[in-house]
């Protein structure tokens, strides 16, 4: 009976981990490679392969900074996601309270529609922002990357907030009604100290996703001052053509920041697709 | 009773001003662009002067077009590539993970990285592996297969969209979250049960787990299957469609058309990706009698 279990173990075993490493190296090898290339010299990229640097060319970092411009780029990228989280944090909290803990009629009829915009792929709605851009005069300005940004995001942040307001107990608001506890004051006292993990999940996902959009972006802003990392990336392959280092090192720097917060966030951000997956 | 009353008066205004700033955000950008999308695909428009109304001439161009049958055929390939080829690697690698070996926390993780990078620079990346002169792809292959060493993948017809497609295999992570969350929330007991009765490892995944998960790999593959309706970024930014079109989506003409100002043509391109991207989905919302329409919360 061992003997058999034993037997049928070390194939089991060898399978798992094979299946495993596959997808390891398949993750990994690219940014690796992206990793080292970035520390070559053209010359060695040129020549190909995954072989290390003979020494390493960290001047490859200061010319992408340099080149791409990429002091300001980051200023503006950061600018529209924070501003863009912001927005998209503070108009979903303040919806989301009211959809998780009063009684109104069309309550649920609005929770769905606010969370069935994550049906629209976005893709669709190019042209209609577009002249929506255009015609309130927010071409070419920041200011309607972060708007977008913004409401793009409202469905999962209404679903998000909405289900971690829900969960708190009934118990802790009563006891503050009968202090007399204002409509608001229960709001900023109460429900959203208690919501603080929903508010940032939502507010992770909506980072990771203004940092890394790229065709509103493109399509919505025109000159140099307003580019935002993605583009300036994207503009700057053909500067780069026959320059393969520094743009190696231009998109190891433009992905730091979501690893970033990936690194810090990851568990939000797991428990948050969890969330939806388990309602689903 | 004139308290009371000022009370519910009070509570619907405050519950008004609480919505007010969701529901601006969401005519603006969601309900506005929906009807005027609408509009659009009936309208023969170039985003000046008066809108003709033209009836389903657009649709009609569209689905008589040869590129856009090209489109659509690309996108059904995406679809089922991300549908029966993402799904079940994820599911592989989720039973795997599920049965907690060494180091699954550290793995789940690093699985998923990839979906929280940009397209452009996942693109930009995948561009350099690649490329026939240096690229990483074709130093592995040179030495077993000489006559690759300077092949151009995404640069050649026969194996552009095959490229493309290839690449996204890097997101099965984000399936794969969603089917170890289902899977934690099947009873032990069944397997205690299964593992008295002397079941192997393969036979309770086989018998236990994924009868169990069947809900859950039917939305995924729906999911994986709307996101290859809707594919646009990757392809856009690696091939931009070409060459000769051969790896073009409904995504990709739709931006040309804009491009093109032809407005009405792309609103008719977008209500067939809405119809498309977003129908099949619904449809199982209402097969399996799941109303909440959100069993996803990224990309």
């Amino acid at each position: 009976m061992k003997q058999t279990t034993g037997s049928q173990k070390i194939p089991g075993f060898l399978l798992k981990w094979t299946v495993l490493s596959l997808f390891l190296i398949l993750t990994l090898m690219p940014f690796l490679w992206l990793l080292i290339s970035s520390l070559k010299t053209t010359f060695e990229i040129e020549s190909g392969g995954f072989s290390f640097p003979a020494s390493l060319q960290f001047i490859n970092y200061v010319n992408a900074v340099s080149i791409a411009n990429l002091p300001l780029l980051f200023t503006n990228s950061v600018l529209v996601a924070v501003l863009a989280v912001a927005l998209n944090v503070a108009v979903g909290s303040l919806a989301a309270f009211v959809l998780a803990r009063e009684q109104f009629p069309g309550r649920d009829f609005l929770y769905v529609a606010l969370t069935a915009g994550i049906l629209i792929p976005i893709i669709s709605f190019l042209v209609p922002y577009f002249i929506l851009i255009t015609r309130i005069g927010l071409y070419n300005n920041l200011i309607s990357l972060i708007l977008i940004y913004a409401a793009v995001n409202i469905p999962v942040t209404v679903f998000l907030i909405t289900s971690f307001m829900k969960a708190i107990p009934k118990e802790m608001e009563e006891a503050a009604v009968m202090d007399g506890c204002t409509f608001s004051t229960r709001f900023w006292r109460i429900i959203l100290p208690l919501a603080q993990s929903g508010l940032a999940t939502a507010g992770t996902f909506c980072f990771i996703y203004a940092w890394n959009e790229f065709i509103l972006a493109m399509l919505f802003t025109s000159s140099e001052s307003t580019r935002t990392v993605q583009l300036g990336i994207r503009f700057f392959q053909s500067q780069f053509q026959t320059d393969y280092g520094p743009m190696f090192a231009a998109i190891m720097l433009s992905i730091l920041p979501t690893v970033a917060v990936y690194v810090f966030m990851h568990n939000k951000i797991i428990s948050g697709l969890t969330a939806g997956a388990v309602k689903g | 009773m004139a308290t009371l009353r000022q009370d519910r008066i009070r509570k619907g205004l405050n519950i008004t001003l609480f919505l007010a700033p969701v529901i601006v955000l969401f005519v603006l950008f969601f309900l506005f662009p929906l009807f005027f999308t609408a509009q659009t695909s009936l309208m023969k428009w170039k985003g000046i002067g008066e809108m003709e109304f033209i009836g389903l001439k657009n649709f009609e161009r569209m689905f008589g077009d040869d590129t856009f049958q090209l489109a659509l055929k690309n996108n059904l390939i995406w679809a089922l590539a991300s549908g029966f080829i993402q799904v079940p690697l994820a599911l592989l690698v989720a039973l795997i993970l599920n049965r907690k070996p060494k180091g699954w926390g550290a793995l789940r993780t690093i699985f998923f990285l990839p979906n929280v990078i940009s397209a452009v620079a996942i693109a930009m990346m995948w561009t350099q592996i690649y490329n026939p002169g240096h690229g990483l792809l074709n130093t592995i292959l040179a030495p077993f297969f000489p006559q690759l060493a300077q092949f151009h993948w995404l640069g050649d017809v026969s194996t552009s969209l095959g490229a493309v497609i290839a690449q996204s295999v890097i997101y099965i992570g984000y399936f794969m979250i969603i089917l170890m969350a289902a899977a934690t929330n099947i009873p032990d007991e069944l397997y205690e049960a299964a593992q008295l009765d002397g079941a192997t490892s393969w036979q309770q995944e086989w018998k236990i787990t994924i009868p169990m998960l069947r809900g859950t790999l039917v939305t995924a593959a729906t999911l994986a299957m709307a996101y290859g309706i809707r594919h646009f970024e990757a392809t856009f930014l690696m091939t931009g469609g070409g060459p000769a079109h051969s790896t073009t989506t409904m995504g990709i003409i739709l931006y040309q058309q804009m491009d093109e100002l032809q407005y009405g043509r792309a609103g008719a391109v977008a209500i067939i990706l809405i119809a498309f991207g977003t129908g099949m989905i619904v449809l199982l919302r209402a097969l399996f009698g799941n109303k909440d329409p959100m069993s996803d919360a990224s990309q």
